[in-house]
Order: C-alpha cells, then sequence, then structure tokens
C-alpha cells in the first residue's frame, strides 16, 4: 500500500496547501464582508467578481473531473467524432451568461437574492416549489460531488500507486475545508487557480504523449493505418447521430439551466466583467475541451493494444500518465484532472450548503420573525457547508458502483428541472407558480422514473423526455391556473416609464 | 436607462444570444457533417476533423466577440445603489 511515487506527491501536496492558504486568505480579507452581511458575503462573495474570475470559475465547475478522464479516453476508442461531439460545450459559457447573466444580477440586487432559489421564490411566490428546487439542488449536487470524489481519488491511485483512501483523504478533506473556511469567494479564487492548472496540465501532457508516441506525423500516420474510422464523424458507427443530438441538449443548450452556473450571475461586479468573461469563457471551454480529447486521440501513440487489455475507457487517462510522463512530472500531469474534480466539487459544495441555510434555514426564521446572529449564521454556515462536504466524502469512501452514471443521470436530472422554470420564468409574463410546480416536479419524476426503468425514446437519452415532459406540464400549468400578481409580475416585468413613475418610490 | 429599457436590453441580448446559438448549430453541422466528404488532409487530419474543432471554436469566439460588441451594452445592475449596504 505504501509503495508509491513520492515524488507524485510533493507537487500535488503543494498545490493543496496553497488552495487552503487562499481559503484562510479570502476569510481574513473579508472580515468586514463577514462581519455586516454574512449570508450574502459566504455565499456570493458580495457581487465582486471580475470577468476573468467570472470566466474561470464558471468553467472550473462546469468541467468535472470525467472531462478529463472519461471523455478523453472515449477520444481514445472513437476518434475525431468525439471532439466534434465535445467541442458542443463551447456553448456552455456564452449561452448561460448571455441570457441570465444580466436579468439573474439585476433582480438579485433588486431582492437581495444569494441564490437562483430566492429568485425563484419571488417570481413564483411559492414556498413549496422553492422547497422542491433546493430539494432537488442538495440531492443531485450530492450525487454529482459523490461522482468528483471518486473520480479524482480512482485517478489519484492509478497514477500514485498510493491507495484510494489516501488520495481521497487528501484532496478531498482540502476542498471541504477551503470551501467552508473561505465561503463562495475561495471557491471563485481557487477555481480560477484550478483552470489554470487544467490548461497547463493539458499542454504538458500532450507535449509528453507526442514525445512518446514519436512524434505528431507518426501518431497519425499510425492511426490512419490501424484506426481508419476514427477519422470519421460517425465513427464507423461507434459515434451515431442520435448521440449527438443528444449531446448538444444535454452538455449543450440544456447546460444554461444548472444552478450552479446560473448562480454565478449574481456574482460579478459589472457588466462590463459580465462581456469579458463570455469571451474568455468561450475561449478557455474550447480550448480544454479540444486539447485534452485531441490528446486522448494521441494517446493512440503510447498505448497501443486493445482497450480491453486497458481494463476500460476511463482507465486509458491514467494509463497514459504513466507512460508517457517521465517519474519526476506526474505530480504535475496530475494536478489538473484534479483540479478539474476539486473546482466542481467546492463549486456545488457552497451552492448546496446556500440551499439548505439560506432557502430553508433562514426562510423559516424570517416566517417566523426571527433575525439570527451573525456569530449563529457563521457558525450554521460553515457547519453545514462542512456537513455536506463530510457525508459525500463518506459516501465515496464505499463507492456505489453506478457511480458514473448516477454523475451524468444528475446532470440531465438539475436540467429538466431547472430549464423551462428559469427561461420561462424570467422572459415570460404567462408563467405561473402552477406551471413550475407542475415541470419542476413532474418533469422531475419522468426524467427520474423513465431513467429507472430503462426507458427511451427513439434511443435517445432520457433527458429529451425529461425536458418534453416538464415543457408541457409548465403550459398546462400555465393555461389552466391563474396568473401571478400583478405587483409581482410588474417587479419583474417593468411597465413602459409613466405608468412606472409611482412604483419606484415603492 | 431605465428599468424598463434595461429590460427590453436584456431581453434583445438574450434572443440575440438565442440566435447566435442557432447559428452556430448550423455552422457545426457544415464543418462537420457537411465538410466529412472532402478529400484531402490538413496537418494530416482530414479536413472536417480540423474544421469542426478548431473551426467551431474559433467560430464561437468570433460570434461571442461579435455580440458583445454590437448587442450587449453596458448598464448599471443596482436600481437603487444604496441597496448594497442597508442598515
Amino acid at each position: 500500500m505504501n509503495n508509491g511515487n513520492l515524488a507524485a506527491l510533493l507537487p500535488l501536496l503543494s498545490f493543496m496547501a496553497i488552495m487552503v492558504g487562499i481559503g484562510i486568505y479570502v476569510r481574513r480579507v473579508q472580515a468586514r464582508g463577514f462581519a455586516n452581511n454574512f449570508v450574502q458575503q459566504y455565499f456570493i462573495g458580495n457581487h465582486d467578481l471580475s470577468g476573468f474570475v467570472l470566466a474561470m470559475t464558471t468553467v472550473a465547475t462546469y468541467s468535472s473531473v470525467s472531462s478529463f478522464v472519461g471523455g478523453p479516453g472515449m477520444a481514445w476508442q472513437i476518434g475525431f467524432g468525439w471532439i466534434y461531439m465535445a467541442v458542443v460545450q463551447v456553448t456552455a459559457i456564452f449561452l448561460v451568461l448571455g441570457i441570465f447573466g444580466k436579468r439573474v444580477a439585476m433582480l438579485s440586487r433588486k431582492f437581495d437574492a444569494v441564490t437562483v432559489v430566492d429568485i425563484i421564490r419571488e417570481r413564483f411566490q411559492s414556498d413549496g416549489l422553492a422547497s422542491m428546487a433546493a430539494f432537488i439542488i442538495v440531492l443531485f449536487f450530492c450525487a454529482t460531488m459523490t461522482a468528483q470524489f471518486v473520480g479524482g481519488a480512482k485517478l489519484f491511485a492509478a497514477v500514485t500507486g498510493y491507495s484510494y483512501e489516501m488520495g481521497l483523504l487528501l484532496f478531498g478533506l482540502v476542498v471541504v475545508a477551503y470551501t467552508s473556511i473561505g465561503g463562495f469567494r475561495a471557491v471563485a479564487l481557487t477555481d480560477t487557480c484550478c483552470a489554470v492548472m487544467m490548461m497547463i496540465g493539458i499542454v504538458l501532457l500532450l507535449y509528453y504523449v507526442l514525445q512518446a508516441g514519436g512524434g505528431y506525423t507518426n501518431i497519425m500516420a499510425s492511426i490512419h493505418a490501424n484506426h481508419p474510422e476514427m477519422l470519421e464523424p460517425l465513427s464507423a458507427g461507434h459515434m451515431p447521430v442520435g448521440l449527438y443530438l443528444t449531446q448538444w441538449i444535454l452538455v449543450g443548450i440544456c447546460t444554461i439551466a444548472l444552478p450552479q452556473s446560473v448562480v454565478r450571475g449574481i456574482s460579478y461586479k459589472d457588466t462590463k466583467s459580465l462581456h469579458h468573461a463570455m469571451i474568455i469563457g468561450t475561449i478557455v471551454v474550447g480550448f480544454m475541451n479540444i486539447g485534452i480529447n485531441f490528446t486522448g486521440i494521441l494517446a493512440h501513440g503510447v498505448l497501443t493494444d486493445s482497450l480491453q487489455s486497458y481494463g476500460g475507457v476511463d482507465n486509458i487517462i491514467p494509463k497514459t500518465i504513466v507512460t508517457a510522463m517521465p517519474q519526476a512530472l506526474v505530480g504535475f500531469a496530475i494536478i489538473g484532472p484534479l483540479a478539474a474534480s476539486i473546482s466542481t466539487i467546492s463549486g456545488l459544495l457552497i451552492v448546496a450548503a446556500s440551499a439548505i441555510i439560506k432557502d430553508v434555514y433562514l426562510h423559516e426564521q424570517q416566517k417566523k420573525g426571527i433575525v439570527p446572529t451573525v456569530g449563529k449564521l457563521r457558525l450554521l454556515s460553515m457547519s453545514v457547508t462542512a456537513a455536506i462536504g463530510v457525508i459525500v466524502f463518506v459516501i465515496a469512501l464505499t463507492p456505489p458502483s453506478l457511480i458514473w452514471i448516477i454523475n451524468m443521470f444528475a446532470f440531465g436530472g438539475l436540467e429538466t428541472a431547472f430549464f423551462w422554470t428559469l427561461l420561462l420564468g424570467l422572459f415570460w409574463r404567462r408563467a405561473n407558480k402552477l406551471g413550475a410546480i407542475l415541470s419542476m416536479g413532474g418533469g422531475t419524476l419522468a426524467y427520474c422514473l423513465t431513467q429507472g426503468m430503462g426507458l427511451k425514446f427513439m434511443g435517445l437519452h432520457q433527458i429529451t423526455i425529461g425536458i418534453t415532459v416538464s415543457l408541457l406540464f409548465f403550459l398546462l400549468g400555465a393555461y389552466v391556473g391563474k396568473p401571478q400578481d400583478r405587483q409581482v409580475l410588474a417587479k419583474f416585468f417593468p411597465e413602459k416609464p409613466e405608468k412606472k413613475a409611482a412604483a419606484v418610490s415603492k | 436607462m431605465s428599468e424598463y429599457e434595461k429590460y427590453q436590453q436584456i431581453k434583445r441580448e438574450a434572443r440575440w444570444t438565442g440566435l447566435a446559438l442557432f447559428v452556430l448549430i448550423l455552422f457545426w453541422i457544415f464543418a462537420g457533417f457537411g465538410l466529412s466528404g472532402l478529400p484531402g488532409e490538413v496537418l494530416g487530419m482530414p479536413v472536417w476533423a480540423l474544421t469542426s474543432s478548431v473551426g467551431v471554436w474559433f467560430f464561437a469566439i468570433l460570434l461571442v466577440k461579435l455580440l458583445t460588441a454590437l448587442v450587449f451594452k453596458d448598464m448599471e445592475l443596482d436600481a437603487e445603489k444604496e441597496a448594497e449596504q442597508h442598515e
């Protein structure tokens, strides 16, 4: 168990130490903000992110460990069709920021909102809907976080030779620690470091894969000769058109509704930052997706046997790292994928905690007319964040065997639940409480049931069913149920100025 | 900008972002499936492999650049600036 590669551990340890350092530093810098308005400061960093940090944290939270391990492993098997599919993710940043960025920013300032659920509650005036949303967030986020923990720890074990548990302990506790200490701002800053490390990691791995494979021309010639199907979009049937379509929906268009992305619309400083972030984010997300999957394809120069002999797609990247990288650099190569893992965990952890503290606890207190002291809030927020992290950590110690399926399942579930509720809720006056409740509840239920029973429509992923059902339910509710109150609508959809003059002063 | 104008502008931006998505999808189909029959190679790979990866990426960056330069406008996000530091 202990004949691991110590050299591989040192860079990783230093990186983790820097992450915790950022957490502590951020906490000190924000001391005044914490004392002033703790919840605002801790969960959203008080509207202060610059364009660069906004872009990086959105990308880093979105890009998970599977984009760095499972994905390029598939690229190794399928070829350029996989990159063609992965590149649809260049839409993920500009869509969410372009469509929801300003809308969410202005509404959150108006209502003092800290979470996406806050905004949903204000729009539909329904505590039931808000609780359901908070519940869905916590549930699916925990599933996703577990998958990240497991993926990261497995990679750690495969590459360094140390045990799975040790990997989990090392980076798992670190991410829980810095997130609970520093809150959202620490998440944003560490995410930025993580995104940079991911990019460096890709370049580093690409370089050594090219070296070990005998150069680019050589590797490509061998792919031409041995795997000609890798050069076709449909990869001789491995990459059906239906899969392209599904991926457009699942990792492209519908990602605009992921609460962990939308909430970033609350966090930035001004519109210049937002515009900046749209461009930077698109550049970075494209670079990562093309870079890492291209590296996966070129790994054919390093791993020349059949897929079976490597024990599956998930082992391709770990094997590539170990084979192609010099011993001394393995520790750097592993930081990239682990950074992808911890940056997703931290982003989800803080939002899950905010769902419990802000959307459930504080709301209940408010209804009772109680205002908790800053000290109490601080203690509660930090302990809830830490507690969720530890629970997920414990689950990951004995991982359920279906973990990878659960990861994608959670992604689709969140999209089904939030896509129409957010899109129609924020841009359609007619959208009402009944529609939102039916859509979120019914859609998510339909999605989970069809997933559970393995039902598919035309062989497509169940997201297509979920998203259709939730739209139909929404429309049904909107036309059967009552519209929202005029007063509520007026706050969300400002009337023409002449009518409005009186409303501004309340 | 009044609140009403801001909302109109935000709606306009959202619509154009949606349109950009549509254009990108069309380009994506063209750059991949559309060009997949093309003979010849660039950099040791088929033409479509390059246009459908790096090509789509660059095209997306260009689209976003156009969006932020032509459609998106700067605006004050706080309706009432003092709302931030209540009490």
